[in-house]
């Protein structure tokens, strides 16, 4: 059976360049975290088994799920990464480029083993990633249907990485979806650039399956008065780990961020934020928000970090998190680091049930009290969904109807 | 066939306070009721806990329709036995979509969208405001508009008006008072309408009208009862001694 490290040291051999012999010495100095690191102290990290998943030198066979499916079919542009291999892509609209990008580098020049020095799965993901797919968006284009990144993970370890570049004044939605086989582990590592006066706006929708590992990692740099909004919506993996950072390095950047996740069985939902404001006159808004069924188990650990001379920041995060069985768990952790007098920051968090009176409004038109709860918690992937047109929404919504109809089945005999 | 709702005896305490203290009235399908007073007289009070809203505490007394006992049961049953109540201040439900909650109330899910759409023309809503999230964003005539829809929809037995007509304007207010005279005539709804204003009964003109003060009914009477109100004010109308 070939082990991790054996198909790590295969792969690595096949594409020597790019960094990834330097990305993968640092991994090994750094080596896998420990549950005694304070930042992994929720993750069972003994369940994970390294060893257990190889790397695969091409892409598997993936067959795309009918949600899959339904999302290309709305998308203005799909690209299919499958194991983090970009394959064919067809007719692009102007203003668009798709390329892929092998030189190892970070969207701020760096090399990505610099950038992400001391983080072992981004170290991995630098080492062992095909090459970063880039979607450039160029400057003053509108692009009036979404780009759908269609993310297929085979049944061994994978890295995925994506940039995405929106050039001055351009404005674009971009969807991505991960779906993957049993026991997988995709470690995506990803990069938005807004550029001066840009637009993105984004959904991560997480659908590996229940047995899979996710470890994600995602920043936005966000240039002056350019605008990144961003939904994160967690549904599969046994542990799923977003970490969501953005640097607001322009005046009047603006950041949402918005987290969303329903817990069943054992899983762990383990959400990280950090917004860096560097600049003047910066936003950020960050709402996590998500439910936690049967034995599972949640994180939220956000961090708002505001520079000397970022004057007139306003940020603010917010975590709501609803229990719905005696057995499942939720922590939030807050964290503000302020530097500089001349601003607004705010945070708060809370461990709860549903609201009482929008639920008793529904009931009060006739609804089941199982059925109020079933809208309302689905309710919370549905405010995710807002930015997208209905031919993307759809098919995510119907999603995860399902899943929510049996978890709030199951949730409302105790309430 | 005609139902009754019959109010008895109903004393509620909101918190600490007694707020109902001992409420009679009785409005039965096909007929026009409405409920005026000064505020704080105990009016939203009894709309809420017909409706089994949190919060509002029933002491004693009794809540029929046609001899069914409506107190013990949860505000879902109670919807479902026939009472629908629009609020003062329909509330927000975020993430909750108008469609999913009519199918979820019990309206036809292959008919729904189409009635939606009737039902929001003949009150001068936009129907794309029913797309997004229940009573978000919309204006505080639209959320108005919108319960009347629902109201078609739903066609409940027995409709309880919690002063709908605060913050309306005049044609808002129009659209839904005629809303609700055509369903007294459609299916012989029964009608409910908590107000201190007359506006409302200019186009839904009801049959008969109760002054309701520190939490009782004092007077039922017919439209000579609105013109004393005119005349004298509350003043006019004491409550009896306890």
């Amino acid at each position: 059976m070939t082990t991790f490290a054996d198909s790590a040291a295969a792969a690595i051999d096949a594409r020597p360049g790019g960094g990834r012999r330097e990305a993968w010495r640092a991994f090994e100095e750094v080596g896998l975290p420990s549950a005694s690191d304070e930042v992994w102290r929720y993750t069972p990290l003994s369940d994970l088994g390294l060893e257990r998943h190889a790397v695969p030198t091409g892409p598997s066979p993936a067959r795309p799920s009918d949600t899959a499916r339904r999302l290309g079919a709305g998308a203005g542009v799909v690209l299919t990464v499958v194991d983090g291999f970009l394959t064919p892509v067809g007719e692009v609209p102007e203003g668009v480029r798709v390329t892929t990008d092998e030189s190892g580098r970070s969207h701020t020049g760096q090399a990505l083993v610099e950038r992400y020095a001391r983080d072992a799965f981004s170290l991995l993901n630098a080492a062992l990633a095909p090459a970063t797919t880039v979607v450039r968006v160029e400057p003053g284009v509108v692009l009036a249907g979404p780009v759908v990144v269609l993310g297929l993970a085979g049944p061994g370890a994978s890295f995925p990485r994506l940039r995405v570049e929106v050039g001055r004044g351009a404005e674009a939605v971009v969807v991505e979806y991960l779906e993957g086989a049993p026991d997988g582990l995709v470690v995506p590592l990803s990069e938005y650039a807004v550029e001066e006066n840009g637009s993105l706006t984004l959904v991560t929708y997480q659908r590996l399956d229940d047995t899979a590992w996710q470890v994600a990692r995602t920043t936005g740099f966000v240039e002056r008065d350019a605008r990144l909004r961003q939904a994160v919506i967690g549904l599969g993996g046994h542990y799923d780990r977003s970490r969501n950072d953005a640097e607001l390095r322009g005046a009047g950047a603006a950041n949402e961020l918005r987290t969303t996740y329903l817990g069943r069985g054992d899983q762990v939902h383990d959400f990280r934020t950090h917004q860096l404001h560097l600049a003047p006159r910066t936003t950020s808004r960050l709402l996590s928000k998500g439910a936690v069924a049967e034995r599972s188990r949640s994180v939220y650990t956000g961090l708002i970090e505001i520079e000397k001379g970022a004057t007139r920041t306003d940020a603010r995060q917010t975590n709501h998190n609803l229990l719905l069985s005696p057995s499942a768990h939720a922590d939030s952790v807050p964290n503000l680091d302020i530097r500089e007098n001349d601003v607004l920051c705010a945070h708060a968090s809370s461990v709860g049930p549903l609201d009482a009176l929008q639920r008793w409004y529904l009931e009060s038109r006739g609804v089941e009290r199982v059925d109020a709860q079933r809208l309302m918690i689905q309710g919370f992937f549905y405010e995710m969904l807002e930015a997208l047109p209905a031919a993307l929404a759809a098919p995510i919504e119907a999603d995860v109807a399902a899943a929510v109809a049996g978890v709030a089945r199951a949730a409302a005999v105790g309430s | 066939m005609t139902s009754t709702l019959s109010i008895q005896g109903l004393r509620v305490a909101v918190g600490d306070r007694e707020v109902l203290k001992g409420f009679d009235l009785t409005v039965s399908t096909g007929e026009v009721h409405a409920l005026m007073g000064p505020n704080g007289s105990g009016k939203s009070t009894l709309a809420h806990a017909l409706t089994g809203h949190p919060g509002y505490r029933v002491l004693e007394g009794s809540v029929t329709i046609d001899g069914r006992e409506l107190l013990g049961l949860s505000a879902t049953a109670r919807a479902r036995a026939g009472l629908f109540l629009a609020l003062q201040q329909p509330l927000e439900v975020p993430g909750v979509r108008p469609l999913d909650m009519l199918v979820a109330a019990g309206a036809d899910p292959a008919t729904v969208a189409v009635r939606v759409r009737e039902e929001a023309e003949r009150v001068g809503l936009r129907p794309e405001l029913l797309e997004r999230f229940v009573n978000v964003d919309l204006s505080g005539g639209e959320r108005k508009r919108a319960e009347m829809v629902q109201l078609g929809v739903l066609r409940p037995r027995f409709c309880l008006l919690d002063e709908i007509d605060s913050g309306l304007d005049v044609d808002a207010l129009g659209s839904v008072a005629r809303r609700l005279s055509a369903a007294v005539g459609e299916w012989e709804c029964g009608v409910l309408a908590i107000t201190h204003f007359r506006r409302l009964l200019v186009e839904l003109v009801p049959m008969t009208i109760h002054v309701v003060r520190d939490g009782r009914v004092v007077a039922t009477g017919g439209p000579e009862i609105a013109e004393r109100l005119e005349r004298d004010g509350y003043d006019g109308f004491r409550a009896p001694r306890a």
